[in-house]
């Protein structure tokens, strides 16, 4: 069984109910596509941890790093609420930095978010009145990251290639929103959205993602052993600013049964070794 | 000079069509360039392009992203709440966001826009406000995220703007009268296609509000606008003066529109040949036509005065023409020679616009020299002999008198009456004009370049009412990230990292074993690094490659002990250190305290703000933090706003430089050079924590560099064109003695002017500067064409009381004549939006009216009482001029 084909044999099992084929994907609905793309982009395995290296690149060629750890666990299986744990290495003065998410899906219901300052020893609670600020200063926005819910733009299929499914998303409520629509260039096999472009109003193109790598990650699913396309590589681009960056996953672990209590506030001080290393 | 004129003159008259054919026919092929015109109004190019301070501003531009910028500034002076209600904020945000749609079609490149740089546009509407939240939490949010809908939530926008030090007196004025909305450009040039949608929205806007568009990109564009409106409009007005002047004089039109064509041909001519050779016209060389308008005239009027003197119907045209020439033509080359060397000396300095118009207008001068030498004799020979009946002095003073000819006889008795009197008098000038000189303050201002009505100056001087400065000048620190290995450093480091494993050993036992494996390799390092970073990164990668397969419990000490020379290497970008960034906020303090600045941001803001914000929101907390931890922290959350990119406005990406933007209350460059001496001195009181440099850049701080390689460079120039003015006078009198008596009313001229001046405290700026060139130039000529027509003269009688008597009679009415029509001509000037254009008609209407004045009161003067040193010596014949002499 190649690769490919042990994907989409997953996400039959995931998706019960629908007998997923080739040709019966083609007639899927927008809605079903994102559906799926956000799972696929967010929600695989019940956990996960991996350790990141974003490379910023501004205009001038000049470059900031930044290397973080970060563990996620869902709550339940439904892709709705998730937690995140991140754990800063680089650059060398912010060490020890923590930053904690409790993302709910209820739209009416606001993210939790802290942060620990190690040199001040302090832990700060972060108002997530806005999602679409930088996330550490990169190219990528906090939305970026932790998802931005399926539920907050209406879809359009509008095209598909052979490859892809070309998606037209838009805000059912641009306020405090920089872009007016993003069309995102989905993978017909894996569902991994491979281009994502954010345009502002009059069509204007301002940021786009990209994903450059994926890998199969192998893990242990209820027993058995899945693999699960992931993305490695993606580059976020600011076509405004002409700044860029990259952002690449590597030790990528699923279904570690990761402690519901790493979560929380206590452990924002001390850092789990799951984090660590 | 004979031949030279045997030739020219002979041409002229015996072929006088062909003569005429060349002159319209170069003039038209020049014309044929001027749609190639190219205008320069960027006060940059007064500087070379590769001066260092301008390559240094062009890399400061770039290293820290910063755009020619323009300003508008919203005013409400009605409403109580100033600008902070809901009506005015709500115009404000739909103007902002009316803003941001500002982009065009790139010209070079279809496939890009450009226009306003939307992500570093600064207004209300698109800042970050950062707060406490209800229950301690740290809050991101815009600052005015949508328009208020009633006062409360305006008061609320107030409060949050009133919050942020760093906005205050930048984006909106303490007095809360006034927001100001700032538009980065992709490209300055787009300023005018910018400024004309904004307002055209503005038209549209309804309310008290008083909007001003303001910036240096606006104000270049209007430079240019004005220029050509100058060029269009004051000088065919100078050219109607003079035209109604001139009638004035010598009634016939025929005669009287001669001067007007050789001006207007040699005019056309300069400018096509200008731009044919590809030169950009900037704000001096659009004055080139102005110049010539009245240089131009100056040889014919010389040469219509004394035709009309001699010209009686027996003799007629061409005979008469011939004898004009003969006695006018050595003074008119002389003239032209010295004018044109005036203008030429201006093309040696490091001021390429002023090099430009130095070059041209002496090109200028010549070219009307030639057109005069050659269409003058060939225009009159076109006139038929009927048409001048009833003209010349002839005719007319067998009627009456005319009141310049008896002002002009009671003054040449004046003159040699009371020569003494006169003289005593000339050195008072000259003592009262040099003190003045003494008071002259060096000064430039681009704002006041405009006339206090103009629309630029009303937004600068209502904008500077209420904000602290708009004057923008960057004070960049730098520090050296190429610093050497010493052996002090490594020792040092060596010891720092075995007392860190030592201090942690309770919580990893193993970190003092390792520290010491880390510290038995940094021998071999040292040999493979230059550098202390270099170093550094070398230990830390060499540690990654044992961590990659240490157990759990070596690892987490590894780990420690990294983080520990990562902050080692941290510490290195100083601009990351809690003392460097202390020092910048204590010199911003000093520069505030100086009186000079009027409000200044730098990355040290930014850290204290932060800080203040991630602690408890308090007050006291607006510090720089204590340890480098503490500062990355605060970098770190700055950038997790909205707007992450305005840190790079103020740091490089390695915190190796920064930048600290001043705002200036005042555009006088004597005000920046304070600001500079003040941080030069400073940095010598308080030496910085660790070696930096300092260094400015901004287009504020460029008009000083310029300024102060005026004074030097004008000065050059000066004495430059003084020594070959005097050496032409010397070769054209074959006496020193004559030459120096020469350079007598030119030199009192010039220090009366800059005593004038002084007294009078105005500026000594770039157009002032110029005007000082040229005045020698123009000066002198009257004092040509008096002690050639002198000599002459005093060759034929030999009395010096009857020479007076003669020279104040047709010699000097040519002058007063010459006098009259080019200061008044001038005059037009004044009606324009543009001051170095009304400076340069104040000052030309002085120059020409005291140059002729004091020639006309001190040669005489001098004379008479130096009459034998002057005349003793010399044979009578030898003061025939050489010409002269067959």
């Amino acid at each position: 069984m190649n690769s490919k084909k042990a994907i989409v044999t997953i996400f039959c099992g995931l998706f019960a109910g629908i007998i997923c084929t080739n040709s019966w994907a083609e007639q899927l609905s927008a809605d079903q596509i994102i559906q799926k793309t956000n799972h696929t982009a967010l929600y695989q395995g019940i956990d996960s941890k991996g350790k990141v290296k974003m490379v910023i690149t501004d205009k001038q060629g000049r470059i900031r790093e930044r290397e973080f750890n970060m563990l996620r666990k869902d709550e339940g299986d439904e892709d709705r609420d998730q937690k995140y744990y991140v754990y800063f290495q680089k650059p060398a003065d912010v060490r020890k930095m923590v930053f904690m998410v409790h993302k709910h899906a209820a739209m009416e219901r606001d993210d939790d978010r802290w942060l620990y300052m190690p040199s001040l020893d302090l832990v700060k609670r972060i108002a997530a009145g806005d999602k679409r600020t930088s996330f550490v200063g990169s190219d990528f926005l906090y939305e970026d990251i932790s998802g931005r819910s399926p539920a907050e733009d209406t879809h359009e299929l509008i095209e598909t290639t052979e490859r892809f499914y070309v998606i037209k998303n838009v805000p059912r409520n641009s306020a405090g929103l920089e872009f007016e629509y993003y069309i995102a260039h989905i993978d017909k096999i894996t569902f991994m959205p491979i281009i994502i472009e954010f345009f502002k109003s009059g069509d204007k193109l301002s940021r786009v993602i990209e994903t450059l790598n994926q890998q199969d990650i192998q893990a242990q699913e209820n027993g058995t052993l899945v693999v699960y396309p992931t993305v490695t590589l993606s580059v976020a681009r600011d076509i405004e600013t002409g700044s860029s960056t990259e952002m690449r996953f590597s030790d990528i672990h699923y279904n570690l049964g990761l402690d519901d209590k790493l979560f929380t506030e206590r452990y924002l001080r001390r850092p789990p070794r799951h984090a660590m290393r | 000079m004979k031949v030279l004129k045997n030739t020219l003159v002979g041409f002229s008259i015996n072929h006088y069509k062909l003569a005429t054919l060349l002159m319209v026919l170069f003039t038209i092929v020049m014309c044929a360039f001027f749609p190639q015109v190219e205008v320069d109004t960027d006060p940059e190019n007064m500087l070379p392009k590769d001066d260092v301070k301008r390559l240094f501003h062009n890399e400061t531009k770039k290293r820290f992203a910063l755009s020619e910028t323009i300003v508008v500034g919203v005013v409400n002076e009605s409403d109580p709440a100033g600008v902070f209600n809901p009506a005015t904020l709500a115009r404000v945000y739909e103007l902002t966001e009316f803003a941001r749609s500002l982009r065009f079609q790139d010209e070079e490149n279809p496939e890009r826009t450009s226009g306003v740089v939307e992500v570093d546009m600064f207004g209300l509407s698109l800042v970050d406000h950062m707060s406490q939240g209800e229950s301690g939490e740290i809050k991101f949010e815009w600052l005015m995220a949508s328009p208020p809908k009633n006062q409360e939530e305006a008061n609320e926008i107030r409060d949050r703007a009133f919050s942020n030090s760093l906005l205050k007196g930048r984006l909106f004025s303490e007095d809360g009268k006034v927001i100001c909305i700032y538009l980065p450009l992709t490209d300055k040039h787009l300023s005018y296609r910018i400024g004309e949608a904004l307002n055209e929205k503005i038209a549209q806007m309804e309310g008290d509000e008083v909007y001003h568009i303001a910036g240096v990109p606006v104000a270049e564009v209007a430079v240019g606008v004005e220029m050509f409106s100058q060029m269009a409009v004051g000088s065919p007005l100078a050219m109607l003066v003079i035209l109604g002047l001139l009638l004035l004089f010598f009634r016939k039109w025929r005669l009287v529109i001669l001067p007007m064509i050789i001006a207007m041909f040699s005019v056309m001519s300069t400018m096509g040949l200008m731009i044919a050779l590809g030169f950009q016209v900037h704000i001096l060389s659009s004055m080139i036509p102005i110049f010539l308008m009245c240089i131009g005239t100056v040889s014919s009027i010389h040469i219509l005065s004394e035709f009309f003197d001699v010209y009686t119907k027996e003799k007629g045209r061409k005979e008469t023409i011939k004898e004009v020439m003969n006695t006018l033509f050595a003074p008119i080359l002389y003239t032209s020679l010295t004018t044109a060397a005036g203008f030429a000396s201006l093309a040696f300095t490091p001021i390429p616009p002023a090099r430009i118009f130095g070059a041209f207008l002496s090109i200028g001068v010549i070219i009307a020299w030639l057109y005069t030498v050659i269409f003058v004799p060939a225009y009159i020979m076109m006139i038929p002999e009927k048409k001048l009946e009833n003209f010349g002095m002839a005719t007319r003073e067998k009627e009456h008198e005319s009141f310049l000819t008896r002002i002009l006889r009671s003054t040449g008795n004046l003159t040699y009456n009371h020569a003494k009197l006169l003289l005593g008098m000339m050195v008072i000038v000259i003592a009262l004009a040099i003190w003045g000189t003494t008071q002259i303050k060096v000064n430039d201002n681009y704002a006041k370049r405009f006339t206090d009505s103009h629309p630029i100056r009303q937004a600068d001087i209502a904008l500077n009412n209420h904000i602290d400065g708009t004057y923008t000048a960057y004070l960049i620190l730098e520090g050296d990230d190429e610093a050497g290995l010493s052996i002090e450093d490594t020792r040092q480091l060596v010891g720092n990292i075995e007392d860190f494993a030592d201090r942690i050993k309770q919580d990893f036992q193993q970190a003092p074993k390792l520290a010491k494996e880390i510290v038995a390799t940094i021998p071999q390092l040292l040999m493979e690094n230059s550098t202390y970073m270099g170093l550094l990164d070398s230990i830390i990668t060499s540690i990654d490659k044992s961590c990659l397969d240490a157990n759990d419990n070596d690892f987490y000490a590894y780990d420690e002990i990294r983080g520990y020379i990562g902050i080692e290497k941290e510490r290195l970008k100083i601009f990351k250190r809690p003392d460097v960034l202390n020092y910048i906020l204590s010199l911003q303090k000093y520069m505030k305290n100086s009186g000079l600045v009027g409000k200044s941001t730098s990355l040290a803001d930014a850290v204290c703000k932060v800080n203040q914000e991630i602690i408890d929101g308090n007050i006291r907390n607006f510090r720089i933090p204590d340890t480098l931890e503490g500062v990355g922290e605060c970098f770190f959350q700055y950038q997790q706003g909205h707007r992450p990119n305005d840190l790079w406005h103020m740091v490089t990406p390695d915190y190796m430089s920064t930048n600290i933007w001043m705002q200036l209350k005042n555009g006088d460059s004597s005000d920046m050079k304070d600001a500079v001496k003040a941080v030069d001195q400073y940095f010598t009181d308080n030496p910085p924590p660790v070696e930096m440099s300092h260094q400015w850049a901004g287009l504020h701080y460029i008009n000083l560099v310029l300024q102060d390689k005026l004074i030097p460079t004008m000065l050059r120039s000066f004495v430059g064109s003084f020594v070959v003015v005097f050496l032409l006078m010397g070769f054209l009198f074959r006496s020193l003695r004559w030459a120096l008596l020469c350079m007598v009313p030119l030199t009192i001229t010039i220090l009366a002017i800059y005593g004038i001046v002084g007294i009078f405290g105005k500026d000594y700026d770039l157009p002032v500067a110029v005007l000082g060139v040229l005045t020698l130039g123009m000066a002198v000529d009257f004092a040509i064409h008096f002690l050639q027509r002198a000599r002459e003269k005093y060759g034929e009688s030999g009395s010096w009381q009857d020479v007076i008597k003669e020279m104040f009679g047709e010699p000097a009415r040519a002058i007063s004549r010459n006098v009259l029509v080019i200061a008044i001509g001038f005059l037009p000037l004044l009606i324009a939006p543009l001051v170095p254009y009304k400076t340069m008609g104040v000052m030309l209407f002085a120059i020409m009216t005291l140059s002729g004045i004091i020639t006309l009161l001190t040669l005489p003067a001098i004379i008479t009482v130096f009459e034998k040193w002057f005349f003793k010596k010399v044979d009578v014949k030898n003061l025939l001029p050489t010409n002269e002499a067959e």
